[in-house]
Formats: C-alpha cells, sequence, structure tokens
C-alpha cells in the first residue's frame, strides 16, 4: 500500500470519527430499556428501587433525578454498588445524559456482568427528563 | 388614416419606439414595485425575528423561575409547613420562607424581576403568598394554568408549567412547579415580571424597540426611533390564552436597506433598459438588413418595371414571402413581356407603318412596315426622332395638333403627311394619327397607309432614284468644287477669276462652320454638366439620366445604359442635328441641383451654356 492511500484511509478515517458522536446501543443485555413516564411511575411505585446517575460529579450537582445516587461509571466498582444496591435482584435503574451518553451504558454492561438480574436503562436520560419539566433536585 | 399610406418601415419602427416607452415604464413601474416588496418583506422578516427573540426572552427567563420554583419545591422547611399547613403559625413560616428569596437573593436574581411567590395546596387552593412583591394581583392561580392543570395526569402534573397571563396591573409571566418534587404535596407559583427581560430582545433583533402594554401603556422600554430611516416593524405577543399581551415594535434601520435597493434599482433597470433597446436596435438593425433594404429594392424594380422597363430584373434577395411576391412580379412580367413580343409580331405582320411618338417627337415603338417604309432595315431605331422621318411642314401640323388639347378628345386625325425616307428622299402618305396619353405626356399613335406598289409608285421611286443620284452627282461636283477652291486658296491669281463661286463657297462654309461649331459647344455644356454632376454630387451618369428624366435609359443585357447620352459626351458621335433644347435642360438641371456649390466646374459650365446659347440663337 502506498504512503499516500495510506495517509488517505487515515485521514478518511479520523474525519469520520470526529464527524458524529456515537450513539448509545439501541438494547443492552440484561437491561430493560424505560422512557421518562416509565421512569416517573417506577419511582413512585417503587421506593426500593436505587437510581444510579452515571454523569460527572458537576452535572449531577446541577441537576439530578429526585432520589438519584451519583456514581461515574469509571469510578463504579462493585463495592460501590454493592454499598448502594446490596441484593442483586433489587431493581437497579441506570441513566446518564441521553442516548449520546455511553456512562449508563457502560455501567449497565458492569452491573450486569456482576451478577445485578434487575436492571433498567433510561436510555434516553437526563436529556429528556430536563425536556419534559419534570422535577429535578439542584444541590 | 388609410392604411396604404403606411411603409412597413414606418409601421415597425413605431412599433419599436412602443415598446422602448413601455419598457421604460415598466421598469420604472417594476423598480418601484420591487423596493415597496422589498420593504413588506423586510418587515415581515423582522417581525419573525421580534417574535423569535420574544419567545427566547421568555424561555430564558423560564430555566431561572424553573430553577427558582426547583429549589423552592425541594426545600424540607417549606414542605413540612405545608404538611402542616392548618395552623396559623405554620402559614406565617410558609410565608417567611417565600419571603427569603425576596431579601436574601436567589440563584439568577439579577436575571428576573420576582414578583410574587405563592404556595397552592394539591387542589390548586391558595395556601399563603410572598408578602414581599407586588400586592393586589387576583388571589388564585390564573385561569390558563388551572384550566391546563386540572386537564392533566396524574404524573403529567409533575411536571412545570409555564404562562404568560394578564393580572389587573400588568401581564405576568408565571411558572407552577409541584412542591415536594415527585412526591408532591402541592405547587408553587413563581410570578415575574417579564417587561424586565423584554429589552433583550432588542439585543437578539439588534435593533431598537419600544415594548408596549395591551392597552398602549408605554413601558419603561422605549427606543423610539422617529427618523425617516427607521422603519416601524410591530409584533403582538400574545399571552398563553391567546390575548394580546405586549406589542413589541421595532425600528428597523432602513438607510442602508434603502440606498441598497436605490443602487440595485438603478443597475436592474439601466441593465433592463440597456438590454431592451440594444435588442431592439438589433432587431431594428436585422429589419432593415433583411426587409427594408430588399423591399425597398424590390418596389424600386417594380416602379421602374411598371413605367416600361420590362427587362429588369427584380431584386429578390428577401424574407421568403417577399421572395416569392417577386417571384410571381417576375412571372407576370414574363407574360406581359410574351403577350407584348405577340402583339408586336401581329404588328408587324400588318402591311401598314405603325408608329408611336413620345412627349419630345422620339420614336417609342415602330413596326416592321414603317421599317420597311423609311428604309431603316436592320438599324438601332431607338434614336429616331420625328424629325427624322417626317418633312417639316408635317412635323407643325403635328406639333399644332399636340397643342390643341381638345384633339384629345376629338378623336384620331387623318391627314396626308410628307415623310423622308432614310436615303433623304421625300413621300407623301396617308396617316391616321391618334393622340395617346402614355407615361405622363401626351403622344401619337400613328398609322401610315402602305403604300400600292402601282405605276405612279414606281415612277415616283424612279424620280427619285433620279434624284438621288443627282444629288450624288452635286456632292461629287461639291467636292470637287473645294478641291478646286483649296487649290485656289494657295494661287491668289486664280481666286480673283472664281470670285462669284468664292461667294457661294464662303456661304456655304459658313453654315457648315456654325453647325460644327454649336455640335462643338453641345459636346462641351454635355461634357461640363456631367463632370459637375459627378465631382458636386457624387452620383452617375445613369443617375443624371435617371433622375433629370431628360434623357432615356435603355437595358443592355440586363445592364442600365445610356446610348443616347453617350452620343452627346463625343463630338465624333454627336447627332448632325442635336437635340439642342434637352442640352439646355440638361445643363440647368444639373445647375439646379448643384445650386449650393461654388465649385470651379459649376462656373465653367454656366460660361459653357451661356456660349452655347449665344451660338444657338444666331444659328
Amino acid at each position: 500500500m502506498s504512503k499516500f492511500t495510506f495517509i488517505l484511509l487515515l485521514s478518511f478515517s479520523v474525519t469520520s470519527v470526529a464527524r458524529e458522536k456515537p450513539h448509545a446501543p439501541e438494547e443492552l443485555l440484561g437491561a430493560n430499556i424505560v422512557s421518562v413516564e416509565e421512569v416517573v411511575e417506577m419511582i413512585l411505585s417503587k421506593p426500593g428501587m436505587v437510581l444510579i446517575d452515571s454523569r460527572k460529579r458537576m452535572e449531577y450537582i446541577k441537576g439530578h433525578i429526585e432520589g438519584s445516587v451519583n456514581m461515574l461509571n469509571t469510578e463504579m466498582t462493585l463495592d460501590k454498588l454493592q454499598s448502594v444496591a446490596p441484593d442483586k435482584g433489587i431493581a437497579l435503574l441506570f441513566y446518564c445524559n441521553g442516548v449520546r451518553c455511553m456512562r449508563s451504558a457502560d455501567s449497565i454492561n458492569k452491573a450486569v456482568a456482576w451478577g445485578y438480574t434487575n436492571v433498567y436503562w433510561f436510555r434516553d436520560g437526563w436529556k429528556m427528563w430536563a425536556e419534559k419539566k419534570f422535577p429535578v433536585v439542584i444541590d | 388614416m388609410h392604411i396604404e399610406k403606411l411603409s412597413i418601415k414606418a409601421a415597425t419602427t413605431s412599433i419599436i419606439v412602443m415598446v422602448g416607452v413601455v419598457a421604460i415604464f415598466l421598469s420604472l413601474f417594476a423598480g418601484s414595485y420591487f423596493r415597496q416588496a422589498a420593504l413588506n418583506e423586510q418587515v415581515s422578516s423582522l417581525a419573525r425575528v421580534i417574535e423569535v427573540a420574544s419567545h427566547e426572552v421568555l424561555r430564558s427567563v423560564s430555566e431561572y423561575t424553573f430553577d427558582l420554583g426547583m429549589i423552592l419545591g425541594h426545600n424540607k422547611q417549606l414542605i413540612t409547613a405545608l404538611d402542616e399547613a392548618d395552623s396559623n403559625s405554620s402559614k406565617q413560616d410558609i410565608v417567611a420562607l417565600l419571603d427569603d428569596p425576596f431579601i436574601n437573593g436567589f440563584v439568577g436574581f439579577a436575571n428576573i424581576n420576582l414578583v410574587k411567590l405563592r404556595v397552592y395546596s394539591l387542589d390548586l387552593e391558595l395556601i399563603a403568598e410572598s408578602s414581599v412583591g407586588i400586592s393586589g394581583i387576583e388571589n388564585h392561580l390564573p385561569k390558563y394554568l388551572a384550566t391546563q392543570i386540572t386537564r392533566r395526569s396524574k404524573i403529567e402534573r409533575l411536571k412545570a408549567m409555564d404562562a404568560l397571563w394578564l393580572s389587573d396591573h400588568s401581564p405576568f409571566f408565571s411558572t407552577l412547579v409541584p412542591l415536594g418534587g415527585l412526591h408532591s404535596v402541592g405547587y408553587l407559583e413563581v410570578v415575574v415580571d417579564p417587561v424586565f427581560n423584554l429589552h433583550q430582545i432588542g439585543k437578539i433583533t439588534k435593533t431598537p424597540i419600544s415594548v408596549f402594554t395591551s392597552t398602549d401603556k408605554q413601558t419603561a422600554i422605549n427606543d423610539k426611533r422617529l427618523q425617516d430611516d427607521y422603519l416601524p416593524v410591530t409584533f403582538t405577543l400574545l399571552t398563553s390564552d391567546g390575548e394580546p399581551a405586549f406589542k413589541i415594535v421595532g425600528y428597523e434601520d432602513v438607510g442602508k436597506l434603502s440606498v441598497a435597493m436605490k443602487r440595485t434599482q438603478l443597475v436592474t433597470t439601466s441593465g433592463f433598459l440597456l438590454l431592451t433597446f440594444g435588442t431592439l436596435l438589433f432587431a431594428l438593425w436585422l429589419f432593415n438588413k433583411f426587409l427594408f433594404i430588399p423591399l425597398g429594392q424590390m418596389v424600386e424594380g417594380m416602379k421602374q418595371i411598371a413605367h416600361g422597363k420590362l427587362d429588369l430584373i427584380v431584386n429578390k434577395k428577401g424574407l421568403r414571402e417577399f421572395s416569392i411576391v417577386a417571384d410571381s412580379f417576375e412571372s407576370m412580367i414574363n407574360q406581359v413581356k410574351l403577350r407584348t413580343n405577340e402583339l408586336e409580331r401581329l404588328l408587324n405582320l400588318d402591311g401598314s407603318a405603325i408608329l408611336r411618338f413620345g412627349q419630345d417627337g422620339e420614336v417609342i415603338y415602330i413596326n416592321k412596315g414603317a421599317i420597311d417604309l423609311f428604309g431603316f432595315q436592320g438599324e438601332k431605331i431607338s434614336d429616331l426622332e420625328l424629325c427624322d422621318l417626317f418633312s417639316d411642314e408635317a412635323i407643325e401640323v403635328m406639333a399644332n395638333y399636340s397643342a390643341n388639347s381638345v384633339a384629345v378628345q376629338d378623336g384620331p386625325l387623318q391627314i396626308q403627311l410628307g415623310c423622308v425616307h432614310k436615303k433623304g428622299t421625300k413621300f407623301t402618305s396617308d396617316a391616321i394619327i391618334t393622340p395617346l396619353v402614355a407615361d405622363g405626356g401626351f403622344g401619337y399613335t400613328m398609322v401610315l397607309s402602305a403604300v400600292a406598289d402601282n405605276e405612279d409608285t414606281k415612277l415616283a421611286r424612279y424620280v427619285a432614284n433620279k434624284v438621288e443620284n443627282n444629288e450624288h452627282r452635286i456632292w461629287a461636283v461639291e467636292r470637287s468644287l473645294n478641291s478646286i477652291l483649296e487649290m485656289a486658296g494657295n494661287n491668289h491669281g486664280v481666286i480673283s477669276s472664281l470670285g462669284a463661286i468664292d461667294g457661294f463657297h464662303a456661304r456655304s462654309v459658313k453654315l457648315q462652320d456654325d453647325k460644327r461649331v454649336l455640335r462643338e459647344q453641345v459636346v462641351r455644356v454635355m461634357q461640363s454638366a456631367l463632370v459637375c454632376w459627378e465631382s458636386d454630387l457624387g452620383k452617375t451618369k445613369l443617375e443624371l439620366a435617371e433622375e433629370s428624366g431628360i434623357w432615356q435609359v435603355y437595358i443592355d443585357k440586363s445592364t442600365p445604359t445610356t446610348r443616347t447620352l453617350d452620343k452627346y459626351l463625343h463630338i465624333d458621335s454627336c447627332p448632325k442635328n442635336p437635340r439642342n433644347q434637352r442640352v439646355s435642360d440638361t445643363a440647368e438641371f444639373v445647375l439646379k441641383k448643384t445650386k449650393s456649390k461654388l465649385s470651379s466646374c459649376r462656373k465653367k459650365l454656366e460660361e459653357e451654356l451661356e456660349a452655347f446659347r449665344t451660338t444657338k440663337s444666331g444659328v
């Protein structure tokens, strides 16, 4: 392969990546995707459900869903998760910034791998929650 | 107006001029209309910009009121106090908590003008309101918010709601949020005065604005511009119920737009007009090249043919339709020529001598009988004139006849005329002269009866031959006499003895000299006239013959020639008896045409003409 062709392919791949941020997967193995209204209903109907906010700390402080626990995906360990959800069968709901955010998906993959079985994914995330003007908690 | 008087050229030019005038009016009208349309579009565009800007401002206000509502809505003290709202102390606590943002401020305090905080139960009954802020507004939830929230389901009610509504004071903006978050125990209404934020519309639209309430009351925002360069654009901001809340007037600076419009108008109008006139001129040029000029040549050719020049070929180089017309005309001419030839052939079969003379006595037509009668077989007869064929008496008779205009009405004249044979012999013939009006003047048609070949005729011919022979003899004697006189001139001794003969010879020589001088002057006058015509007017000999109408133009193998005129330009070819009047007329015609010139050739022509007249009067 000539040098020119290599540079061309490289630049094409770089621009392709830079052009568009990837979407979160449409579905995740071991997790149920829920809408914003279903989230509200679950919060009201399942008081024991644990909400995990997978965003950064600053984002969490500016506003988050009532009752959620901030746990960045990269910092989430089994111990930390077990500290808020000791029972692996407990309802666990993850969310982050929205469909272009991969953090909650990453967290779910970890949780499922660690053996959590009742996992829910609010894929539309914070963006949809704020748009719908549901109550938020500002610290 | 008679349409037949209007030429194609005049009609086409008029149409093109009309199109040009219409183009001017249209371009001016279009320019004006275009400017007005642009201004209207500018107004419409700015109105939409103000609309978007006002909604953006309200959205920004909503963010601040929502944040304040969320902070207060999750205030545990407020929630607790609301749970115990039945007691007076709790209500006082609620009021104190609601007054706190007014006193101690909140995040976004500087960005909105908070006028009231009110708490409602889940049944939307007013429980308490802040004691600080505006007073006197209605003590219930705005109608729009109340209507909307009662229509919502339980979960939907948890969503915050915004509304722009009309109070007794002025329009307010409210945000209703659930108190207690998702586990709501009541509602909190954050009321702000939107006028505080509406000035930001001007920053977004980058135009000065003025804001009026629905009752046309001026608010604190007033950047009214009265100059002509500012175009007021009004947008009415409606409440959530659809009633007018604010009238926002933006002042668009149309000065630059006007300048740009004028420039655009000038460029487009000028361009359009230039293009139009260029196209019209091009069309006119095309018309001239392919229509007017060929048509003019065609018409001129047809006119000449109509005047008898049947040999002329009509110019067919024109548009298809005109070419067809020319072809048809030429076919018609060919038919006419054919018929004419047939008629001539018929006339030639007749034994009578038939002649036709023009106004000046020139021969226009002569049949074979007449050619035979006068002895001109095989010669060109176009230069023959009345005086070449008839005696002076006969000419005088015919002149008197033509001078009497009644003759035209009286019909043919039967008379005996003295005729002159080519050889010079004279004879008499019965003639029927019919006056004829043709080619714009009088003429004659003359039928001479064929002379029967009887004894008298034979005798007459015999006598004529004798006379002819005698004339030859006399001519020979005269020539011998001339030789003798020449010899005598060289020998003075002999001359005295020939005195009597010399006297006879002197008279004869003088007459011949005068005629020769006259002929020479004729040639000089004609040459001077032609030189003057060509040099002063830049025209040709052919044009002189055509324009003056004095000299006939002949067609030889499709080429126009001036045979008769040419003869008068050289002494060798000049007729023995030249048409002096024609020569005078030609000189006078040229002098008249070159009246404005003061050239030497014209002066010379005047001198030649004067000398010619003097000589002519002497002869």
